[in-house]
């Protein structure tokens, strides 16, 4: 037996550059906002969908390279019009309670069954555009809207238990990608029935599908997953147990209490990050930046701040392309951004508002097709902003705006990064241009439902905004500054920076002439379905008129946070869309916190893997 | 003593009652975000059917009416709408409140156990070392603002302990620093104005009569000095025991203690009006009714006290 | 008391029996006194004066003086420090001169006396900077509770109609906890100093009210304040000449401790996120950030530093207002 014991040792030691697993895999960490909700089918808000994507399985999911993998569907094919996707679900895979006690099996009219109650208006999801608006299912929007009340008419349909059919109205070869949101996933339909709005509001008012179930559920106590041991897949759950406590003051104590062994992970705030850097430089890892949102500067179009602020000269202001094009060049963007990027910001400085690696064509990546050609020279550049402000001085003093114009930057209370940001940006800015020129003032907004009170009611003049793509084409990325109307036909200025406005009546020609061709190259881009090379450059050249008026900043990917870990987060699933990201199955729980090396070792192999496959 | 009771309990009833109506007019003032977790996609029909479901397109009177007939017949606060989606608001604080309880009172035991015996030597030693070092702590808690002194206390205390710094309910070491913590304050305010109360007792004519007449001077401070100067503390220990639990909010967050502290101060940032009034309604019945029981103490303690002639006047 | 041992009254007995003893002829005992106006006016009393005892008692408590000092300095301060040459302004960013970028985190140092914060501001000149504004919320506090608790404490305790309502009134709002009320009003209201105050305010004035009322209670049907209205004298005046003076060193006392605690209100505010954005620093906001930085021993010096001044305002209101109400406490000007 001790023969045994020191041959196992010795490997051990052999196998030293591996880092050990441990033994005990409970992972333990905090987390600081509770989520607000555990139903999956209507939040969309991604701290709420992590349980969803750990203890419910989509049809299909992605493995740690961004490749499709079988989920509770075992294939699926799409018919010759593109218009009727079918999926063949695994069969034997069942619906358990929080005590992991089996209750049924999973069947295709639990997919349907989901699908209703995302679309029952009643239901308040949050999430329902994706199946109205991205994949296009069949007559939903009509169904959600109380058009038609017949959800039989809807385009989903289990023909048997085992066969899933959508039926969509258009063509949409990203249509697999959108099954791994929360709204496509399955829901044990009798429950749906039983429990009506208050579905999913305790961990023993839903059923589990997914690699864990959620044994405990107290809000703001704790989570805890437990392993579900009858899982299809338990080979690839690696880790048993995943307790979360809740500390509202996580982000303080979280650090220290990884020191002392007592949470496996912690997120590093980029206040404490450079300390740590030089006094634990061999732990100190990032998290695995993900490209699903883009961030860029908006000029807000539509001010409705107070009078105080001058609104009304700032609308002025703001159709003046000089005016913009003096802001865009005098904002050095890799300077502001050391509030959130301490170390490297070049690493995720954008210079579209499509982000690099979303999407490519032929082998080259759509941000860097022809119409983009010499983007990266449009921002920062002193001497050029100074020759903007003298044309913009001039053509406003015209047009009657005062000086200095009156810049009001919105920000999240609480975010202190954000802040700080902003603080760096209007020095800044303020010492290029002079501050008898432009004022940066900042403005607190609400710490809850911050977008709806500040972006989406014009409360800014200037904001750091941020959109995702929710498929895989350009077209996502048009869709933030798309024509939103009101009933009675005239624009009613969309989310972000109400652009569409200026097309009604003819105060600012200027501004309308570029908003012309804008939606012109959209919708020129748009039509263009059989060759995705031209549908890609159109797009691509469509995207390019905003960046030449400076009517949107492209700013940055958000970088991936500092911390420390005992998950190799390079071995979870991977894809800039859908919930694959949040889950952890296939991660390991090793027993020290990965070092940098073992991270950089991680980092490239997984880089490697990708850049093949 | 009986009529003064009835009677007293009948006006903090009228008291509650108007706080009540009063919290819950204000809270209709509030937007209607407040009923809807997504109303960005809601149309405006489905906003006004929600409303509706919910009977707040009714006059503001007959829904308060509605809200007193539950809360009465049905013992029902409402729904929380975006702090906890679709959950009733007593469903929410049922546990929460007994660990606030909990650590409330053993918090307000320890102050008292430990300011009530500092006060009372800080008196008796005027003048002295031990006056002079309580009054160095009481100086130190009351200018070092707890936020910080707590965050000291956690970092090395469970350090120096050996335990975790998050609290486990079912381990007692880990009740120790946080009911330490939060009794700090309560333990320099009874200290300190114990110790003012009986310097002042010690000087009047009763006292020296006793003394005159040759009573055992440790007779004189516990029955006569101690018991006089301990009447007016008397009166705030149910509001002090209040406010434990509303300024538990920093030690609740720092621990991860599941109790009432930050709840308010959450719902209030998300707007969820069920719940503000539901939590608005508990501390202002706490309130009420600790200001009833300060009064009864003192009645209790010191029998020159008597409300029911006076008439109920506070 | 006071009168007996006044050290004039010693001095005139120690010259009468001096004289006694000295020459006891007609001619030296007894000459005619020259007129003399002032002496007419002369009354019996001494030459007591309130408020010379008070600053005396007060100036034999050398812990209170140097405290008063402290907090005097300190006041002063605040208003001079950005004045004086070579301060950094408190909003500015500082870059490090080679590279461009923010100097984050430094510690205390010959250019930076407290070092920077966590973008690169300087410390020194935000901790007064902070300072001034949570004075400002303080004193501004104070004068409000003090104005609107005196008028309608005066109110209350002086106009007998008032008494239930007023009465009534106080037994609901007394029984909403501040903080509470704290906790709506600041998040109801839009950020900034101006809603501090008044989230403050609003509640603390009711404290005052019936303080002063009950001393009103207590003073009004004094025998002197009879005789004045039976004279005929109007209720104001009677509540400005005779009233109000008595309480001018209570109403100071609870005004000097209002202010710091105004300024823990304010810890309290923005720990909870409600309080004024960073970009106003304020010693709340200073130590809220500071407190981030604790776990990190090296950066623990952001939360030591204002805590320091935090401590050293509150102290020296605080003891300052205890001894300052005891010496002008009568009683004590023996």
């Amino acid at each position: 037996m001790k023969k045994v014991l020191a041959l196992v040792l010795c490997l051990c030691v052999l196998l030293g550059c591996v880092p050990a697993l441990a033994a005990d895999t409970t992972y333990n960490a905090l987390y600081s906002s509770e989520v607000s909700t555990l139903n999956y089918l209507t939040s969309s808000n991604t701290w709420d969908q992590t349980v969803g994507a750990n203890v419910i399985d989509t049809l299909v999911e992605y493995d740690s390279y961004a490749q499709v993998l079988p989920g509770l569907a075992e294939s699926w094919e799409v018919s010759e019009d593109e218009l009727t996707w079918t999926f063949h679900l695994r069969k034997g895979v069942k619906w358990y309670d929080h005590t992991g006690a089996p209750v049924a099996e999973v069947t295709a009219n639990d997919f349907v069954s989901a699908l209703k109650y995302v679309l029952t208006a009643e239901y308040e999801s949050s999430v329902s555009y994706l199946v109205t608006d991205a994949a296009h299912i069949v007559n939903a929007a009509e169904y959600e809207r109380g058009e038609i009340t017949d959800f039989s008419q809807v385009g989903v349909k289990a023909v048997d238990d085992y066969t899933l059919q959508y039926n969509v109205t258009v063509p949409t070869p990203y249509f697999v990608s959108c099954t791994t949101y929360g709204c496509f996933m399955p829901a044990y339909g009798p429950l749906l029935e039983e429990q009506g709005a208050e579905f999913a509001t305790a961990n023993d008012k839903m059923y589990y599908c997914g690699a864990y179930y959620l044994s405990e559920f107290e809000p703001q106590v704790k989570h805890v997953y437990s392993k579900n041991l009858n899982y299809w897949d338990a080979a690839n759950v690696h880790i048993e147990k995943i307790e979360r406590i809740y500390n509202a003051e996580a982000s303080t104590l979280a650090p220290i209490m990884a020191q002392r062994g007592e949470v496996d992970s912690a997120e590093l705030s980029n206040d404490i990050v450079e300390e740590w850097l030089s006094t634990n430089p061999d732990i100190v890892i990032r998290d695995r930046a993900i490209p699903d949102y883009s961030y860029f500067y908006c000029f807000n179009f539509d001010p409705q701040y107070d009078a105080e602020y001058e609104p009304d000269n700032w609308l002025i202001a703001v159709n003046n392309v000089n005016f913009r094009q003096s802001i865009m060049k005098a904002f050095d963007r890799l300077y502001s951004m050391r509030a959130i990027e301490p170390t490297d910001p070049e690493s995720v400085l954008q210079n579209t508002i499509t982000p690099k690696t979303f999407a490519a064509v032929d082998g080259v990546d759509f941000t860097e097709l022809a119409p983009f050609e010499g983007v990266q020279d449009m921002y920062f550049n002193a001497d050029a902003a100074l020759e903007y402000k003298a044309k913009a001085i001039e053509e406003l003093t015209a047009a009657g705006a005062k000086f200095p114009v009156k810049m009001v930057l919105t920000y999240k209370s609480g975010d202190t990064d954000w802040e700080n940001e902003y603080i760096l940006l209007k020095q800044q800015l303020e010492s290029v241009l002079g501050t008898d020129y432009i004022e940066c003032i900042l403005m607190a907004g609400p710490s809850e439902s911050f977008l709806s009170k500040t972006r989406r009611a014009g409360m800014y003049s200037f904001m750091r905004c941020n959109w995702g793509g929710d498929f895989v084409d350009p077209a996502t990325w048009t869709d933030p500054f798309a024509e939103s109307f009101n009933d009675d036909g005239t624009h009613k200025g969309n989310s972000y920076n109400k652009m569409d406005k200026m097309l009604d009546g003819d105060t600012y020609p200027e501004t309308k002439a570029t908003l012309e061709a804008y939606y012109a190259a959209v919708a020129e881009a748009k039509a263009v379905t059989a060759d995705t090379k031209d549908r890609y450059t159109k797009f691509a050249a469509a995207e390019r008129i905003l960046l030449d008026n400076a009517m949107v900043v492209p700013y940055f990917i958000m970088p991936a946070t500092y911390q420390v870990s005992k998950l190799n987060i390079f071995e979870g699933q991977y894809a800039p869309f859908g919930v694959s990201n949040l889950r952890f199955k296939y991660q390991h729980l090793h027993d020290d916190f990965v070092t940098i090396a073992e991270y950089e070792a991680a980092e490239a192999a997984w880089l490697e893997a990708l850049g093949n496959k | 003593m009986a009529k003064y009771l009835a009677k007293r309990f009948f006006r903090s009833f009228i008291t509650l009652f108007i706080i009540l109506s009063i919290v819950f007019i204000l809270v209709r003032q509030m937007p209607i975000e407040g009923y809807f977790p997504n109303i960005e996609k809601m149309s405006e029909e489905q906003i006004q059917n929600g409303l509706h479901q919910m009977g707040l397109d009714q006059p503001v009177l007959v829904q308060l009416g509605n809200f007193f007939k539950n809360l009465i017949l049905h013992g029902d606060l409402g729904t929380s709408r975006i702090y906890r989606n679709n959950v009733p608001v007593t469903e929410i604080l049922a546990p929460k409140i007994p660990v606030s309880i909990k650590l409330g009172s053993l918090s307000l035991c320890v102050a008292l156990l430990l300011g009530l015996p500092m006060g009372t030597l800080m008196a008796k030693y005027k003048g002295k070392f031990f006056d002079h070092l309580g009054t160095g702590f009481i100086v130190l808690i009351n200018a070092v603002p707890a936020a910080v002194y707590y965050l000291f206390i956690q970092l090395y205390g469970t350090e120096f302990l050996g335990i975790s710094m998050l609290f486990d309910p079912d381990k007692v070491s880990s009740w120790i620093l946080p009911v330490f913590s939060m009794s700090l304050g309560n333990i320099a305010y009874y200290a300190m104005w114990l110790r003012r109360y009986m310097v002042d007792e010690s000087k009047k004519d009763y006292v020296m009569l006793a003394r005159i007449k040759g009573a055992n001077e440790n007779r004189i401070m516990f029955k006569h000095i101690f018991r006089n100067s301990f009447v007016p503390l008397a009166q705030y220990i149910p509001t002090s025991f209040l406010n434990t639990v509303i300024g538990s909010i920093y030690i609740e967050s720092l621990y991860s203690i599941p109790g009432m502290g930050g709840l308010l101060v959450d719902v209030v940032k998300k707007q969820d009006n069920a719940m503000v009034q539901g939590i608005v309604l508990l501390y202002a019945c706490v309130g009420v009714i600790g200001l009833l029981l300060g009064d009864l103490m003192m009645v209790t303690l010191d029998p020159r006290i008597n409300f029911a002639k006076k008439g109920g006047d506070r | 008391m006071a009168l007996l041992k006044h050290p004039k009254l010693e001095e005139l007995e120690q010259h009468c029996s001096e004289a006694l003893q000295e020459d006891l002829s007609d001619a030296a005992l007894f000459s005619y006194a020259e007129f003399d106006e002032a002496e007419v006016e002369r009354t019996g009393a001494s030459n007591y004066s309130y408020w010379r005892s008070t600053l005396r008692a007060f100036s034999k408590n050398k812990m209170a003086m140097f405290l008063l000092i402290l907090m005097l300095t300190v006041v002063l301060f605040t208003f001079i420090q950005p004045l004086l040459p070579g301060q950094f302004d408190p909003f500015q960013v500082n870059n490090n001169p080679t590279t461009g970028l923010p100097l984050k985190n430094k510690q205390p140092n010959s250019v930076h006396w407290l070092g920077t914060n966590s973008i690169g501001q300087d410390l020194w000149a935000r901790i007064w900077s902070g300072t001034r504004t949570s004075l400002f919320i303080g004193i501004a506090v104070a004068m409000i509770e003090a104005a609107v608790g005196i008028l309608m404490g005066v109110l209350w305790g002086y106009v007998r109609k008032l008494d239930f309502l007023f009465t009534e009134i106080y037994n609901v709002l007394d029984n909403i906890p501040s903080t509470i009320v704290l906790i709506l009003v600041s998040f109801v209201l839009k950020p900034g100093v101006g809603t501090i105050i008044f989230a403050m305010s609003i509640t603390g004035w009711i404290g005052m009210a019936r303080f002063v009322r009950n001393q009103v209670l207590i003073i009004r049907d004094r025998d002197y304040n009879v005789a004045s209205r039976c004279l005929g004298t109007n209720t104001w005046r009677i509540i400005i000449k005779n009233l109000l003076p008595y309480l001018v060193s209570v109403i100071m006392l609870r005004m000097a401790l209002s202010i710091p605690g105004a300024i823990g209100s304010e810890v309290f505010i923005t720990y909870i996120g409600l309080g004024l954005p960073a970009t106003t620093p304020s010693l709340g906001n200073l130590i809220n950030e500071g407190r981030k930085l604790m776990m990190s021993p090296n950066l623990r010096y952001q939360l030591i530093y204002p805590t320091i001044l935090l401590s050293i305002v509150t102290v020296s209101f605080y003891m300052v207002g205890n001894a300052f109400s005891d010496a002008a406490d009568p009683k004590n000007h023996i």
